[in-house]
């Protein structure tokens, strides 16, 4: 044998056998008349019979193979249905034959070997990401916690000398509001009711201090809905009367009891109802409903006012979110209320959200599981 | 009292389990060990020197012995690399100490998993360790130093063929920020280049991760 023919035989073999290429010897008919074992192992175990047509993947027009196979010395970007159940773009050459055609193809290694390295790439890059964001996530919660305990040193300490203010002015009025020409006694009650926004501001600040740090402890027991509702009554009539609003309440099972902190629960309340106030003109109906599905209560709070758009209704609940319609009666407020509603109905396990299809007002509601 | 006591950890069979999982591509086999070593400990040296570093040099061996190809070498960094992310919830959240390190890889350099494990060991000892990334120009990291002012930067670099650029960037950090210490470090320095390197002021080579350890804990400054 020849150096040649040893050098011929050896490279036979190797394509037969071991190489990472695909050789089909095809018939006239443009049909797999042999295959290698790469072939095979790529296009499945049943190639000898199969029209070549049948290996390539098109997901548009059907290829026009025997034009293909004329084409010597071109390299075709054909698809293929490989056994691993994905399409694989193969790069094919045809040979002529006596009596059909030698079809060789290969994975393109260069563009596998680019492929690759922008995987990792991306993979590198896309952890990186995910490390920043957790530090990124870390340092905001830090800050958070450093707002938290600002607002809440700020308040604690704005608190004191605002009722000193507020106790020493209802002094002076009560005492010495007769000698007061009356547009001076008119400017100290302008300033008690100043002092009276600013404490519930600080007010708001405090609560939303202790309930983000985690300190937010619910003093729970078993408590009626009437017990609840008795203990707010009273100052949402008086709203109410102030603004001429029309107020009903309508609890079902009322003696019913749910385990929850009544002090607490009393406030969201007063926050939802008070707002539905705040947002009615006089005549304007508000309604503050109960009632239980299974063992959770259900409330909801209703009003005729203007309504709450989609885009405000995403911000209403979110602390500084500013989303708060304009309240008829030039009311004041931090827009935190909606807030700390939120977060003590969340510490309760329950769900607070506002329906207000357009025209129709605003319903808020929330739920509180029965039993924890 | 409550009977039943779970086995004890087998840290052998986890980590065998865990190598075989990068040597067949298996993620979630790999994700299962990973997370049993999380359990079984808080501390991260213990579990980037005993689980990963060692699956990882034994994945290196057996490239360098024609076991495996590149692509399954590749591979088995990318999936301990996206693992590592597992310790963040708990990592991020640990108390700070007010410290900040800056951590990069040189130009060039594409292996970057040690860089990241070094960056979250400053982070389980309270420091915020900010990550570049892999094949990072000087520029950026000095941009980073002027940013978080840290209180110290590290270099990785992983090759021989790497050390000029970590060379370069270490002497122009020494330049621009006269003393701001610099730790190098990095598989290259098992074998050369740490004298090299030293001869630059005020810079210092780490063997491994427990030197980097005890080199953090006595810059940490304790209550």
């Amino acid at each position: 044998m020849t150096e040649d023919a040893a050098v011929a035989g050896a490279m036979r073999a190797y394509v037969e056998e071991t190489a990472p290429v695909l050789a089909l010897r095809l018939d006239a008919r443009h049909r797999v008349a042999e295959a290698n074992a790469e072939a095979h192992r790529v296009l499945g175990a049943h190639l000898p019979g199969r029209a070549f047509e049948e290996l390539i993947v098109d997901f548009t027009r059907p290829r026009d193979v025997p034009a293909l196979l004329r084409q010597e010395g071109v390299v075709h970007r054909l698809n293929v249905a490989t056994t691993t159940g994905t399409p694989e773009t193969i790069g094919f050459r045809f040979f002529p034959l006596t009596a059909g055609t030698l079809a060789l193809g290969s994975l393109d290694f260069r563009e596998q070997q680019s492929l690759r390295e922008q995987v990792l790439g991306l993979n590198r890059e896309l952890n990186n990401l995910t490390r920043q964001l957790h530090q990124a996530n870390a340092e905001l919660r830090e800050l958070n916690q450093l707002k938290n305990q600002f607002l809440g040193m700020a308040a604690h300490d704005l608190r004191k000398p605002i009722g000193v203010i507020m106790t020493y002015g209802e002094l002076v009025l009560d005492e010495a509001g007769k000698e007061l020409a009356p547009p001076h006694r008119e400017f100290l009650r302008t300033c008690l009711r100043a002092a009276t926004g600013m404490r519930q501001v600080i007010d708001d600040f405090l609560d939303l201090s202790v309930i983000e740090s985690g300190q937010l402890r619910l003093d729970a027991a078993a408590v009626s809905v009437a017990e609840i509702l008795t203990g707010i009554e009273p100052m949402i009539r008086l709203l109410a009367e102030k603004k001429r609003v029309v107020l009903a309440v309508d609890a079902a099972e009322p003696a019913r009891k749910l385990r929850v902190d009544a002090g607490k629960i009393e406030q969201v309340l007063l926050n939802l109802v008070g707002n539905a106030i705040e947002h009615s003109v006089a005549s304007q109906h508000v309604e503050l409903a109960t009632r239980w599905e299974g063992p959770s209560l259900a409330v909801s709070v209703r009003d005729e006012g203007p309504g709450i758009g989609p885009g405000q209704q995403a911000r209403l609940f979110k602390a500084f979110g500013r989303a708060g319609g304009k309240k008829t009666g030039g009311e004041r407020s931090t827009g935190l209320g909606l807030t700390i509603a939120r977060l003590i109905v969340e510490a309760h396990g329950g769900r607070i959200w506002v329906e207000s299809p357009p025209g129709q007002g605003a319903t808020f509601r929330f739920t509180l599981p029965g039993q924890r | 009292m409550n009977g039943a006591s779970s086995p004890p950890f087998d840290r052998e069979g986890a980590y065998r389990q865990y190598l075989e999982g990068l040597l067949t591509g298996n993620r979630q086999q790999c994700r299962d060990c990973f997370e049993q070593w999380l359990e079984a400990t808080p501390d991260l040296l213990t579990i980037y020197e005993g689980l990963v570093m060692r699956a990882l040099y034994e994945v290196g061996e057996q490239w360098e012995h024609g076991k495996i190809s590149v692509a399954t070498e590749h591979l088995a960094t990318a999936i301990s690399e996206t693992l590592l992310n597992l310790t963040y919830p708990r990592l991020f959240a640990r108390p700070r100490v007010g410290r900040s390190a800056v951590i990069s890889c040189v130009a060039n350099e594409y292996h970057q998993i040690g860089g990241r494990m070094v960056a979250d060991l400053f982070e389980q000892h309270g420091w915020r360790g900010y990550f570049l990334g892999a094949d990072t120009r000087v520029s950026e990291a000095l941009a980073l130093i002027s940013e978080k002012r840290p209180e110290v930067v590290a270099l990785s670099v992983s090759t021989v063929a790497g050390l000029p650029r970590l060379i370069e960037a270490a002497t122009e950090i020494r330049r621009l920020f006269p003393n701001l210490p610099i730790l190098a470090g990095g598989q290259v320095f098992r074998w050369s280049g740490r004298e090299e390197v030293e001869q630059i002021p005020n810079v210092r080579c780490l063997a491994g991760l427990g030197e980097l350890e005890a080199w953090i804990k006595g810059a940490t400054p304790h209550d």
